[in-house]
């Protein structure tokens, strides 16, 4: 298989409720990709476009509708839609239109509009729940994890402060990201005493619904040569699926997250992730599941990741930061265009372009994940430079 | 489960809705679109500076180079019907009586058009190539919809 770049990014504000349409929004992020690549459209070879729900948007055939925004006017184009996982499958799925061979340039899209969902998504989360067994009792996704969270804290006796310093040191790095929407500076008694929402859930436990996309120009290695110096290499890429039976599993271990991780870092040939994985950038729609997800993907033992947090490990300037952008928690959670987003942090990271974000020493080697579905889909992409 | 249903009801069913509702925006260039129609009376178009293509409705970018398009400008609502089609019934089966005229309307000037209702016509009457106008609701009425105009007519 060919080697793959990726070698620009781009983004939009993420805000509560954009006056640009989806598509609008997603030709500023593509747009700005391509200009920070010193590419134009008539460079790229095909579109992928990674959307979540229709429902969210409102918009039925969503990938079509969001097509002559994302550069796909004319060109082979495809939209993938994986759950939450959409945002990090989409650059998979750009990486292997390059990987076979068959493209040399792919632009790689994500948008959510999800203000359009009245009164509010959840509304729309409803209905992916089984109508026979579990529709009737008016599933939310708030109660849904909040479960999933109370579990993983009674395997591990992990306590709610602990969990509550993932959502201030996240919501904290967002302050230094141009396009966050709820940067803030927060202690562990404001997320405490903020609003149950399904305990053990608080409100600041919670990312916000958000309007925004988000972007990326991969490419092959002899155009990445002539394009830049600084390319970003695909060193990795895994994605796995469990049962949509959450009855059957254990949830206090996200096991379709370490399938997902096994594979990318087979691909990659690392043996020791937690030694050759220099920044992070794991799924935090809910501040447990940022500890969730390290333990997935292998980076501390199973109930270990809490401790990380409190030794400040997974700060900007520890040994392993997580979330330096400020994640969905704190740069807003426009659900495929907030997987892309931890996409590009990882490859502005890499370059040195992080700005005030940007993470001490030379980081050579960082990972994004996310999640979706009921709790089902694992993607993750390793990028290296 | 293998012998023949005559009656769906023998299937024991249950009804559901997905309820969700929406409010949507029009877009940066949509509310240039919907503001002319509106407090104007007209369409608008935006051009490509560098394709040199007019859209209507009026976009933000161009889909073909992705240039930001020029500001819309306006555009009288009148053009040629390039297609058409009589509905004679609705979404659910039932008869539309009396039947409605649907036609697609390239505008004059610009490479865009519109679908839209046709009335003060019957359909024995239109032709593909007919010359029409929109009819707009009065300036009070209007909303900021495109159905701020309630159909279009053969001109004169």
């Amino acid at each position: 298989m060919g080697k793959v770049a990726v070698v620009g990014a781009g983004m939009t504000k993420f805000v509560r409720r954009a006056q640009e349409t989806g598509r609008e929004l997603a030709w500023q992020a593509a747009r700005m990709a391509l200009d920070s690549a010193g590419m134009t459209l008539k460079d790229v070879d095909a579109v992928v476009i990674g959307s979540a729900p229709d429902a969210f948007d409102g918009v039925h055939m969503k990938g079509e509708y969001l097509a002559d925004g994302s550069g796909g006017w004319r060109k082979p184009t495809m939209r993938n839609f994986v759950g939450g996982a959409t945002g990090v499958f989409a650059p998979i799925q750009g990486w292997y239109h390059i990987a076979s061979g068959q493209f040399d340039t792919v632009l790689v899209v994500c948008e959510e509009k999800m203000s359009s969902c009245h009164p509010h998504p959840q509304g729309a989360f409803l209905t992916i729940f089984d109508h026979t067994t579990e529709r009737p009792l008016g599933p939310n996704l708030l109660w849904i994890f909040a479960i999933e969270m109370n579990r993983y804290m009674t395997v591990h006796g992990i306590t709610k402060e602990e969990i509550a310093l993932v959502a201030v040191k996240n919501k904290r790095n967002a302050m230094d990201h141009p396009c966050a929407q709820l940067g803030e500076e927060l202690t562990v008694e404001d997320v405490l005493n903020s609003e149950i929402m399904a305990w053990p859930v608080n409100r600041l436990d919670v990312s916000p619904a958000s309007d925004g996309a988000a972007a990326v120009v991969m490419c092959a290695e002899h155009v990445a040569k002539r394009v830049t110096d600084k390319p970003v290499w695909v060193e990795g890429v895994g994605w796995h699926l469990d049962t949509a039976y959450w009855t059957n599993r254990d949830l206090y271990y996200p096991r379709y997250v370490e399938y997902a991780a096994r594979m990318a870092y087979d691909m990659a040939g690392i043996k020791e992730p937690r030694k050759e994985i220099n920044i992070v950038e794991p799924y935090d729609p809910f501040d447990y599941k940022e500890l969730h997800h390290l333990e997935g993907l292998l980076l501390c033992e199973r109930g270990e990741a809490p401790r990380l947090t409190a030794d400040g490990v997974t700060q900007r300037d520890g040994d392993l930061p997580v979330c330096p952008s400020g994640g969905l928690l704190g740069v807003g959670n426009p659900i495929a265009a907030a997987g892309l987003m931890k996409v590009c942090e990882i490859f502005w990271q890499l370059r040195g372009e992080a700005g005030k974000r940007q993470v001490p020493g030379t980081p050579k080697r960082g990972l994004a994940q996310a999640w979706g579905d009921l709790m089902q889909v694992g993607a993750v992409i390793i990028l290296g430079r | 489960m293998r012998e023949k249903l005559t009656n769906p009801e023998d299937v024991r069913t249950w009804p559901g809705t997905i309820p969700v509702e929406y409010v949507y925006t029009a877009g940066v260039a949509g509310e240039a679109y919907l503001r002319a129609i509106k407090e104007r009376g007209c369409l608008a178009a935006s051009t490509c500076p560098d394709c040199n293509i007019d859209y209507l409705p009026p976009r933000l970018y161009c889909e073909r180079c992705f240039a930001k398009t020029d500001e819309p400008r306006d555009v009288a609502a009148r053009g040629v019907v390039e297609t058409f089609t009589v509905a004679h019934r609705d979404l659910d089966g039932r008869p539309l009586e009396p039947p409605v005229i649907y036609a697609f309307v390239r505008i004059a000037g610009t490479a865009g058009g519109l679908i839209h209702r046709l009335g003060d016509v019957e359909p024995g009457d239109v032709h593909i190539g007919l010359e029409v106008e929109a009819v707009f609701r009065p300036p009070a009425e209007r909303v900021g919809s495109i159905l701020d105009i309630e159909h279009f007519k053969p001109v004169g």
